[in-house]
């Protein structure tokens, strides 16, 4: 029976060993205090920062609808459809508990995040490349100024975060920054990014000097600095980097794909990795009958609709009609799985380059160079040369044809909030719908989401939402 | 509490006398036994010459003797004779003669008092009377008179601060367990479960556990008992013990039963005329509401579409033949396709036996029990293996073996549309789920209402008998110990445990079956999921018992080493290209997801228990815990407990012949933790490789990796410390009364603490916050009251519970939870109170539109609600608190009546104080959105300015459903009172005559009738009273939970 004794004995020397099997390590996942060291983990850490770009918060699916459906653009084939987020913002009746706006908010803080982590870490990362490390950077900052541009537009004075988090507590009580302090962090970013960042790429879909210039060129006209959009814009039509496609078809042609038209489109594609990397906006903005499972969501308006001449290259090949006579997106591509769409979103496109110049030189009086910026526009959709020659029927003029150019591409709503238009625009046009709406100066912002102001009250909500 | 039946009275005195005639000093001898022939010490003897008040006192010794030597000759004495377990005795007018050949034979019988219970605690049993912690036992009878298979729906109602929430009627499902209230927010909330000594992982299926073995379960209710299982016993402990040999007979116990189920809830929908009526007022509201200057219900499709009316706002065209009440047409009660009565049995045989040093005992079960569900239910066969054998006079082994395999055809039954009963309650009746030839009706709801955007629900009956979802679990638990007596009263054990689990499941969705708003034919889906779990104990315990005179000491000390491995890989097929094979085989691409992890507990375990002349008890614990979970810088946490008691009736100035028979008072203070959160909650963890991570660059995948977690070092355990103070009582040696007051305090919440979001992050996993529990658990229980012939057993009991958050993180004051954000968590309030608007009224006339504070968007036959803040405005700020689903009370009455060979026992359960919040009645059936099926009572209740004028409920409205009206949902329309009342179980038995039996060769036969919930008093309308998601912050939230059965049962017990 001693021996018995003996085994336990034994086993218990042995187990108080064990002590040191408390520390244990993930063995199906990564943990970040070990990651980031080499080239390779800062890659994959970029890599999923541009991942989130493709979520349904940001240009997977709201993004592009919260830029327009406010607008004239489109409207929502039925309003009370999912919990009525679309549906509440094309009738100016959104509510802090939007789920649209929640999830905008949350995905544009977890991308920028994403940013901020690898912005810290990169520096004593070893790059085989020196080039290769600068542009990461460079593609990091133009992120994240892109991402807080949206933000400053829909919200106004938003949190403005620019380190990785360490400890989340600290932005407790940190309230909102004013627009004019996030204006100059995406100037900044956009600057740098611009000295950094290589003129071409052999990935598809990387971020590129343009794209930084563009996007700056572009920051520049919101805040009507004419003359500093005007050097970027001018810098990006100069590199010869793009150019406008000769023929509308081609533009967002599945099989052409980052043609020389696209400056930065977030990728999608469609039948790869079990159907993963496609997109469900062409399932959720096609109306009624058009796919399997179609939503009826952001919808070109019929109105919009018939703004095209017949002549107009840009009618069927921008938007097209349902056999039911019911206009849709035709930008999106229809893709075999109905929830797997691989059309690109666009976000930045030479055309948009181009009215944007049109815009700056008309606003600096240069009419000649305005009318021949936006006859390039026209012409190419086989439309005669534009008759505005004064600068207020020239700013009438580009607003027209960024509609017809733009539709469906997530631009309008920021369009009207630059022009100042919105509500002279939108009450008109709900009064020509015969419907009882009435848009007043709070709608130009969004509602900050609700659960962030319940997670901390000092921020405080957008006026005429509480 | 004990179940102690049917011993009588055996008393046997002898005595031997002599007649001697002059009066002289005698002696008396005696012996006292107990009936069974065992000798009894420490009796106290106490004797009285009649017509003194003089007392002698004596004892008896090891051997069972005692003796008075100074007694006079030839006089009458009375003697009483008390021991602990033991009813009294009294021997009255015994002559005693003279010299010393007076001698006495006493024969005890054991009490049936509780009191000499042993209870099973943590690592030990101790002796009921010693217990100072707070500690319930339930009989494994006690919980056989609810016929199931898992022992926690069997513990509903039977013990004082314990509460079983059966959420969910799916066979197969976990109830919730609730000691003493929630203690935790966001950490898990499962108890303990230790099944022989065995701890099984927190939250594992109750399936594994035959409900036939359980000889009892001791719940340890407050962390002082519970400490010494230290950071895994916060939310309490369930000790269950399972059968073993109880002679060395051997013995063979058949016990069998069969029956069905219905289901047992209160839900009414109405019929396809009515509904016809609804969708119509709905569609044409909507219409009309948008523009009443402009639109008129009279308009027909053609110019409602010219006026820009949306596809909600056009009439169902095929509606007409029911709204002219045409008869014969189509009317489907989807609530009666998806349901049906389905049965249930079950069959156990038991072997048992041993040959003095070796007992054994060997179960074999099959259960079936199928869903109340279509193509719904769990089959079980499960065996149980336990050897135990005296190896030397030293040394003792035991082996048992728990295995299982378990078979269930599952269903997710959380209200989604493509659920089968979320999708019942969006089915029109004017489809049909059969077409005529008797194949399933396809898609025909989805394909009729898209035009006009109804809802677009596959046919659920399809869905229920299309889909797999198999599921299959093999499980084998148990333990091998070694006991071995070092030295007198030291005694050391080691135990080997295990737990081993492989579950695989097999889902296949078919391409002839549609989905929400997707009509059929679309891709097949099919993936499988396969874990394993390796959970392995090795443990070490020394105990040491002494007694010195009056002093009793128990010590334990022990080690512990608990190691978990899980892994699961989960493998989706896609590119389904036909329906040949019905699993992932079929498919030609294929995405998987691997699983693993793995944690470590590293134990030292103490407890020093001291008595003093069986009257004053005190007890030290000590348990500390290392835990793989926690963060470097608190990795070990510790686990102290105190406690004492006072059995007073044991004092010398207590009255003996009182009619309290037995009085203790005690106090605990004690430590314990929480350590339910994942893996490795405290790393910041980087996921990836994932869709949700991947870029593609052109049509290149690139696989990312990014970090969805915050990482926190000082992570670490919940600790509840907590105060419990108690009073046992026994009265007329029949009624045991137990009150315990206590207080509970969770500090070091475990939190997703909801972050600011510029952070990058929703919420962090923190030690923050504060959590009080504070109740009284009151129970009283009685054995074998005579009412004639006529023998009654009762067991009644009622637990009070409040809890109140004292703190949550710095600068939160609350956190908000639910479908509607309107379940929330405040500090200085309760756990998950439901807020919501008070509403008072419809808007029935333009004037009340325009003169009544309203919200934003209301619209004529919208909801009034209560201005409660006077501002003049609606907007949240005039929410109102309306209760929680934590009850204020619950309780529990069992009886047991045996007349002759009857027996008839029956449960009661009840619970007072408790909302429900019926989230999708807020969004479907009550809303009057016209897009779900209502039920009756919204129907018959609604406003309608024609149809229904005097109607308090909102007017349906399709179209131009408002932001008003969503608002609402959050109000107290939606919020139940579910308080219930429910005859838990009822069983009525028939015990054949034993002469009969043994003609038939049995020792025993025992017939009998029963029902589960045979009915429920209850206000409630929805599916299920108890419905709760596992969430505590959204505690109450029901989404059209599967309702529980009623059922009726015969069945029988045979002994061979």
């Amino acid at each position: 029976m001693k021996k018995i004794f003996f085994i336990p004995t034994v086993l218990m020397v042995l187990l108080t060993a064990c002590t040191k099997d408390l520390e244990q390590l993930p063995i199906t996942d990564k943990e970040l205090s070990k990651f980031l060291t080499t080239e390779i983990e800062v890659e994959e850490y970029v890599v999923s920062t541009y991942a989130s770009l493709q979520t349904n918060g940001l240009y997977g699916l709201y993004l592009p609808a919260m830029g327009e459906i406010p607008s004239d653009n489109t409207y929502d084939e039925v309003p009370a459809n999912d919990g009525a987020i679309y549906g509440d913002m094309d009738e100016f009746k959104t509510v802090p508990q939007n789920g649209m706006i929640a999830d905008n908010w949350r995905a544009s803080y977890v991308t920028i995040q994403r940013c901020n982590v690898v912005l810290n870490r990169i520096e004593n990362v070893p790059f085989r490349i020196a080039i290769t490390k600068n542009a990461r950077m460079g593609e990091m900052k133009f992120i994240r100024a892109l991402i807080y541009f949206n933000l400053v537009q829909l919200y106004g004075d938003i949190p403005l975060a620019i380190d990785e988090t360490k400890d989340p507590n600290f932005y407790f009580g940190k309230g909102r920054q004013l627009v004019a302090e996030v204006y100059n962090q995406i100037t900044k970013d956009l600057t740098e990014a611009i000295q950094v960042l290589p003129t071409t790429t052999t990935q598809a879909g990387r971020v590129i000097k343009t794209a930084a210039q563009a996007l700056l060129g572009k920051v520049y006209l919101t805040q009507k600095k004419y003359t500093d959009a005007k050097i970027q814009l001018d810098a990006v039509i100069a590199s010869n980097a793009h150019s406008l496609l000769p023929s509308t078809a081609d533009i967002f042609s599945l099989t052409n794909e980052n043609n020389r038209e696209i400056i930065f489109a977030i990728q999608f594609a469609s039948g790869v990795n079990s159907n993963t990397e496609g997109s469900i906006m062409y399932q959720q903005f096609a109306p009624t009958g058009l796919i399997s499972g179609a939503k009826g969501h952001n919808l070109p308006t019929r109105e919009l609709y018939n703004k095209y001449t017949i002549t107009d290259t840009r009618r069927g090949n921008y938007i097209a009609l349902t056999t039911g006579n019911v206009p849709f997106n035709n930008k999106l591509k229809r893709p075999t799985v109905p929830a797997d769409g691989g059309s690109d979103i666009v976000v930045l496109r030479f055309a948009d380059i181009v009215l944007m110049q049109a815009e700056v030189e008309t606003e600096l009086g240069n009419i000649t160079i305005a009318q021949a910026a936006l006859n390039r526009i026209r012409n190419r959709a086989a439309l005669a040369n534009t008759t505005a020659t004064t600068q207020i029927l020239l700013r009438d003029a580009i607003e027209l044809e960024r509609r017809l150019e733009l539709v469906g591409e997530g631009y309008r709503w920021f369009d009207l909030l630059r022009t100042g238009k919105a509500i002279t625009t939108m009450n008109a046009w709900f009064t020509a719908e015969n419907k009882p709406i009435s848009v007043t100066s709070k709608f130009l912002l969004f509602p900050i989401p609700q659960n962030q102001i319940d997670t901390d009250p000092t921020i405080k909500q957008n006026e005429g939402y509480n | 509490m004990v179940n102690q039946l049917k011993l009588l009275l055996l008393v046997s005195i002898c005595c031997l006398t002599q007649m001697v005639k002059a009066q002289q000093i005698a002696q008396i001898k005696g012996s006292v036994l107990s009936e069974t022939g065992e000798l009894l010490s420490g009796v106290s003897v106490i004797t009285t010459q009649v017509g003194s008040k003089e007392k002698l006192i004596a004892t008896t010794n090891e051997r069972g003797l005692f003796s008075f030597n100074n007694l006079k000759g030839g006089s009458k004495y009375n003697f009483m004779f008390s021991h602990f377990g033991y009813e009294d005795y009294a021997l009255n007018n015994f002559v005693v003669n003279n010299g010393e050949n007076n001698s006495l034979l006493v024969r005890l019988k054991v009490t049936t008092s509780s009191l000499s219970d042993v209870v099973v605690v943590g690592y030990g049993t101790q002796q009921k009377r010693f217990v100072t912690g707070s500690v319930a036992k339930v009989s494994g009878q006690e919980i056989s008179n609810f016929s199931g298979n898992n022992f926690a729906q069997q513990l509903s109602g039977k013990a004082s601060g314990i509460q079983i929430n059966e959420s969910s009627g799916q066979p197969g499902t976990n109830p919730q367990i609730v000691i003493r209230g929630i203690g935790t927010l966001t950490a898990g909330r499962n108890p303990l479960i230790v099944v022989d000594g065995f701890p099984l992982t927190e939250g594992t299926s109750f399936n594994f556990i035959n409900t036939n073995d359980i000889e009892s379960i001791e719940v340890l209710k407050d962390p002082a008992s519970a400490s010494i299982y230290g950071s895994r016993a916060a939310n309490g402990v369930i000790l269950i013990s399972t059968k073993k040999s109880k002679s060395d007979k051997f013995s063979t116990a058949i016990d069998a039963f069969t029956g069905y189920q219905q289901r047992a809830d209160n839900i009414e929908y109405i019929d396809a005329y009515d509904a016809a009526t609804y969708f119509a007022e709905a569609r044409d509201w909507g219409y009309v509401s948008k523009n009443p200057a402009n639109r008129s219900i009279t308009d027909d499709r053609a110019t409602r579409i010219a006026k820009g009316a949306s596809l909600r706002e056009l009439p169902l065209n095929y509606l007409t033949p029911y709204l002219n009440k045409n008869a014969g047409l189509v009317n489907t009660n989807w609530i009666n396709e998806i349901f049906r009565q389905a049965p249930m049995s079950n069959i156990n045989v038991a072997i048992s036996g041993g040959n003095g040093k070796t007992s054994y005992y060997t179960s074999f079960n099959y259960f079936n029990q199928e869903g109340l569900l279509l193509n719904n239910g769990i089959k079980r066969f499960s065996s149980t293996i336990k050897l135990n054998t005296k190896l030397s006079e030293k040394a003792e082994f035991g082996i048992t073996l728990n295995p299982s395999y378990t078979n269930q055809l599952f269903f997710n039954t959380n209200g989604g549309f493509d659920e089968p009963i979320g999708a019942a309650l969006a089915m029109y009746p004017f489809f049909k789920p059969y077409n005529n030839d008797g194949s399933l009706a396809i898609s025909q709801q989805i394909i009729a209402n898209a035009p006009e955007d109804g809802a677009l629900t596959e046919n659920p009956v399809a869905t229920l008998k299309l889909i797999k979802n198999n599921r299959s679990f093999f499980r084998l638990f148990g333990n091998g110990y070694i006991n071995y007596t070092i030295a007198k009263g030291l005694k050391y054990k080691f135990t080997v445990g295990g737990d081993f689990g492989q579950s695989f499941f097999d889902f296949y969705n078919p391409s002839n079956l549609g989905s929400y708003r997707i009509p059929a034919p679309k891709p097949a889906i099919a993936s499988e999921t396969n874990t394993s779990l390796t959970n392995y104990l090795l443990e070490h315990t020394l105990a040491y018992s002494k007694n010195i005179n009056k002093h009793d000491f128990n010590i334990l000390i022990g080690y512990s080493y608990q190691k978990e491995n899980n892994f699961s890989t989960a493998v989706t097929g896609d590119n389904i290209v036909d329906d040949n094979v019905r699993n992932i085989g079929g498919a030609s691409t294929f995405s998987a997801n691997p699983n693993r992890d793995r944690w470590v507990q590293v134990s030292y375990l103490s407890r020093l228990q001291y008595i003093f002349d069986e009257k004053y008890i005190a007890s030290f614990a000590y348990r500390a815990d290392g835990s793989s979970r926690f963060g470097d810088n608190n990795k070990w946490g510790k686990f102290p407990s105190v406690t004492a008691g006072w059995i007073f009736s044991k004092e010398h100035f207590f009255p003996k012949q009182s009619i309290i028979s037995f009085g203790k008072i005690r106090a605990t203070w004690g430590r314990s933790g929480n350590n339910q959160i994942g893996s490795y909650g405290s790393l910041a963890i980087v996921t990836g490789g994932n869709p949700a991570n991947n870029y593609i660059w052109g049509n290149n995948v690139a696989a990312g990796f990014s970090a969805n977690t915050t990482p926190n070092p000082n992570l670490s355990w919940e600790t509840n410390t907590s105060y419990n103070i108690g009073l046992d009582v026994q009265v007329f040696k029949k009624i045991d009364i137990t009150a315990e007051y206590y207080t509970a305090t969770t500090s070091n919440l475990l939190l997703n603490v909801p972050v600011p979001q510029q952070s990058g992050f929703t919420t962090a996993l923190q030690n923050i916050g504060e959590l009080q529990n504070r109740g009284l658990d009151i129970s009283i229980s009685a054995n074998q009251l005579n009412l004639g012939k006529l023998q009654w057993n009762i067991n009644a009991n009622i637990s009070f519970n409040n809890n109140k958050v004292l703190s949550l993180a710095p600068g939160q004051t609350q956190i908000i939870a639910g479908n509607l954000a309107n379940i929330i968590t405040k500090v200085g309030s309760q756990v998950a109170e439901f807020y919501g608007y008070q509403v008072t009224g419809v808007f029935k006339t333009q004037d009340e539109l325009n003169n009544t504070p309203k919200l934003p968007g209301s619209l004529l036959g919208d909801l009034m609600v209560k201005d409660i803040n006077n501002d003049g405005l609606i907007d949240t700020k005039d929410w109102a608190p309306m209760g929680a689903y934590a009850p204020k009370f619950t309780y529990g009455f069992s009886n047991t009546f045996t007349y002759k060979n009857f027996q008839l026992t029956f449960s009661l359960v009840g619970v007072e104080g408790r909302k429900v919040f019926e989230s999708n009645f807020a969004t479907r059936e009550e809303s009057g959105e016209g897009f779900a099926m209502p039920t009756k009572y919204y129907f018959e209740n609604r406003y309608h300015p024609v149809n229904n004028p005097n109607g308090f409920l909102g007017q349906p409205n399709y179209g131009n459903f408002s932001a008003a009206r969503r608002a609402v949902r959050a109000s107290n329309l939606f919020i139940f009172d579910a308080d219930f009342l429910r005859l838990r179980d009822l069983q009525l038995a028939f015990n054949l005559p034993s002469s009969v039996v043994k003609k038939a060769g049995l020792t025993n036969l025992r017939m009998y009738v029963g029902a589960n919930n045979l009915f429920t008093i209850t206000k409630y309308r929805g599916y299920n009273p108890e419905a709760t998601p596992n969430s505590v912050l959204s505690n109450g939230q029901s989404t059209s939970n599967y309702p529980i059965a009623r059922t009726i049962i015969i069945g029988c017990n045979i002994t061979l």
